[in-house]
């Protein structure tokens, strides 16, 4: 008969979901994934080999798709290509008291799939802002305590990148970097010498050389095809899919189930102790319960805090572990207002080969050194060059054979670049329950509430008229500045709803992802950030959920779990 | 757990993905493996014989594919009709342009009809330099003003230009694609290339 019964349960097989399961299974605790969305496996992704020509409407998306998925159409992502990696919003709805484009994938692997593979470690400067500055709380890990696990982090996934030397963006262990391309590296040279600014090429979850270790035998080389978000059937780039699920499932100790929505924590008053999860199946709507000695909540940042928040017992009347009101409070994400570009004169009989899957990237100057800024904390610029397509000709009078003869030509650069920046925390963006109202699952609806405030604000104009600066000092021209209404979770990096802290009254998770009133459960998704720093948070995630879970066996070993 | 049933032709791909993804992380060459995916492309689409507008009305069908063949007509290399762009322009006004736009494209192309009548004879009637001529001035016309909602030759010229240049022959005729290119060169001359490599 089949157990409900393991040592651990992990919520959730995302980028977090899968380090947990991957480093718990290896340290032999017998572990339950459960994952509410449908089961996918690598290398079957459905659309990763078609062709420009196999993709339907020329891969643009359709009323019907809009209809059903009015949230994640509005933010541009979803196309035939990879619609089936975003939920049905109609039926997964939630409440926008404030617009928050809230992008979801509900399959195994989460949106490690989808992520746009951006790796970056959070600096000494990132860890020390809040208690140097007195915002917030501080955060109670220094970059000393989880630079080792960066270390980790990296070796297992494969992070290609430079070594810059740069102390607000740490260099790793990194596979040789991508080329940037001839008109990237002219900009690169020119905004260093007339503004002093670093422009550097992404660090990123593909494979640009094979792995350093031999963990992953189902990973090959990144092909350069950069159709990265259908999913990657060569294994060249890090998802949960391709590199964690699989080193847990060879451990023999891993049970993934899929179509299981996690709803409740339960927790038992005598023991103090959560006991096991409550499960309701997506499809048949039978209800289970499973028990384990240790939790892991990796259900994203909004995703694990309802679960949370939804967990009400007589110790825990206002959510589990929300001793200190925080828990759903504190939204954060980055700020991406604009975009910026230009066209780039010459270079006509310069190219490049291969479809590049990452960009160029200026690390955060502001508030670094003597550049001092009106506001707090700072931003950072991903972008590329590139030679344009036969899209040039839309607003021409060219045809017949002048026209095709025409489109065979390489098309004039163009650059481009976008900033994000820092959200700072507010206990005001929030997210709660609205238990009068239920989902088809009859579970109470996620109410959102989030908005950039005043020093967002101020940094919003710096974002757009550095960038503009620096394509003009480039010698660029038609530089065009576009201002983009941001709502908050468009860039997909939502966090902070159970900050870590040393203070149980103001924080909802210890140093080390454990829940202060409740040692069993770790929460190690977006949920636990302090603060949001510029730089894209997955690999901090992996990171600090690798830790984590070695000290959940460490002190399981120990008895104290 | 739920089990996803598996037709024989998605278990033998999967199978055969699955030895590309481990031949990769050994040490045979990436294009052994592309070899082996390339296998796996979808088929190519229906050929254009017959379709049926799910879109156009009355003579849409006929303007449009004039339209279409004379932006982009088959030289020594294909044209838009080979790749069935007519087809193509119409279920992309049938499935992805909003309603308002769909009303925009069909008073276009009834104006369109009406401003392009010349000595007595309708568009559709014309010879082709008369119908060339009337979609060239139709085309000078509308990028001078420059106007938005962007007129329907415009839109219709977009629409040719995406259906044929992410259609089969479009693309390996004109560009150099290669569905896995195996590695990035960030900066090398364009002169080394017969055509340009496919830009997205």
């Amino acid at each position: 008969m089949e157990t409900n019964s393991f040592d651990a349960i992990v919520v959730g097989s995302g980028m977090s979901g899968g380090w947990a399961a991957k480093e718990l299974t290896e340290k032999g605790l017998k572990t339950l994934v459960l994952e509410r969305g449908r089961m996918v496996r690598h290398p079957d992704y459905p659309t990763a080999t078609k062709d420009p020509w196999d993709l339907p409407h020329g891969n643009r998306i359709t009323q019907e798709t809009r209809e059903r998925k009015p949230v994640q159409s509005r933010t541009g992502y979803p196309s035939p290509a990879n619609t089936h990696w975003f939920v049905d919003d109609l039926e997964n709805p939630y409440v926008e008291e404030q617009p928050f484009d809230w992008l979801r994938g509900y399959h195994v692997g989460g949106r490690s799939i989808m992520w746009a593979r951006q790796s970056y470690r959070l600096s000494p400067l990132d860890f020390e802002g809040n208690a140097k500055e007195g915002w917030a709380i501080p955060w109670p890990v220094s970059y000393e305590e989880i630079a080792p696990w960066y270390d980790k982090a990296e070796i297992f996934a494969g992070i290609s990148g430079s070594k810059e030397g740069l102390a607000q963006l740490p260099d790793g262990h990194f596979l040789p970097p991508h080329d940037l391309n001839c008109v990237e590296m002219e900009f690169k040279q020119r905004i260093a010498e007339k503004m002093g600014r670093k422009l550097i090429i992404g660090r990123c979850a593909n494979l640009t050389a094979p792995l350093t270790h031999n963990e992953s035998p189902q990973r090959g080389t990144c092909q350069a095809r950069n159709l990265c978000i259908r999913g990657c059937p060569f294994g060249g780039y890090f998802s949960s899919v391709s590199a964690t699920l699989p080193s847990a499932e060879r451990t023999g100790n891993m049970t993934l189930k899929s179509d299981q929505i996690v709803y409740e924590i339960i927790y038992d008053n005598e023991k103090g102790k959560a006991t096991g999860v409550r499960v309701i199946d997506a499809n048949t709507g039978k209800q289970s319960d499973y028990s384990a000695r240790v939790i892991f909540m990796c259900a994203s940042a909004i995703g694990s805090a309802y679960i949370m928040l939804n967990s009400v017992s007589s110790r825990f009347p206002n959510g589990f572990g929300n001793d200190s009101g925080e828990l759903g409070h504190n939204i954060m994400d980055h700020n991406k207002p604009g975009n910026s570009s230009a066209q780039v004169e010459g270079h006509m009989d310069e190219a490049y080969t291969g479809r590049r899957p990452n960009g160029f990237y200026i690390p955060r100057y502001q508030n670094v050194g003597k550049d001092k800024r009106d506001y707090l904390r700072g931003f950072g610029y991903q972008g590329r060059a590139q030679r344009t397509n036969f899209a040039r000709f839309n607003n021409s009078a060219l045809i017949g054979d002048e026209l095709k003869r025409a489109v065979r030509e390489a098309g004039p650069w163009t650059i481009g670049m976008t900033a994000f920046g820092e959200i700072l925390p507010y206990h005001e963006n929030h997210m709660r329950l609205d238990r009068d109202r239920k989902d088809k699952h009859g579970l109470p609806m996620l109410v959102v509430n989030a908005v950039v405030r005043e020093n967002e604000r101020k940094m919003e104009k710096d974002m757009t008229t550095d960038a503009a600066e620096m394509l003009e000092a480039a010698g660029y021209k038609n530089v065009t500045v576009r201002s983009d209404n941001f709502n908050v979770g468009n860039s997909i990096h939502e966090m902070g709803t159970a900050r870590m802290g040393t203070d149980p009254k103001k924080s909802v998770l210890n140093k080390f992802n454990q829940v202060h009133a409740c040692k069993n459960v770790f929460v190690t998704d977006g949920s636990f950030m302090v603060s949001s720093a510029c730089q894209n948070p997955s690999l901090t995630y992996m990171a600090f959920t690798a830790r984590a879970a070695n000290h959940a066996v460490e002190e399981l070993k120990k008895g104290n779990l | 757990m739920s089990i996803v049933e598996e037709s024989p032709e998605m278990l033998q791909r999967r199978e055969v993905l699955r030895r590309a993804a481990w031949l990769l992380g050994g040490a045979v060459s990436a294009p052994a493996a592309l070899a082996i995916l390339q296998g796996c492309s979808a088929k190519d689409a229906p050929a254009a014989a017959d379709w049926t507008p799910k879109f156009f009305k009355g003579n849409e069908a006929g303007v449009v594919t004039a339209i279409a063949d004379i932006i982009i007509p088959k030289t020594d290399t294909s044209g838009a009709l080979d790749a069935n762009v007519p087809a193509f322009i119409d279920s992309m006004m049938a499935d992805v342009y909003a309603s308002d736009a769909q009303q925009h494209f069909h008073a276009g192309c009834a104006e369109f009809e009406a401003a392009t009548q010349a000595d007595g004879k309708a568009f559709l009637q014309q010879d082709r330099a008369a119908q060339t001529a009337a979609v060239t001035q139709a085309l000078e016309a509308a990028v001078a003003a420059d106007q938005q909602p962007r007129p329907f030759i415009l839109m219709a010229r977009e629409l040719t230009l995406l259906g044929f240049y992410t259609s089969r022959v479009g693309i390996t005729e004109n560009m150099e694609y290669q569905a896995v290119p195996t590695a990035y060169h960030g900066c090398v001359p364009l002169s080394q290339m017969k055509k340009p490599v496919y830009w997205e």
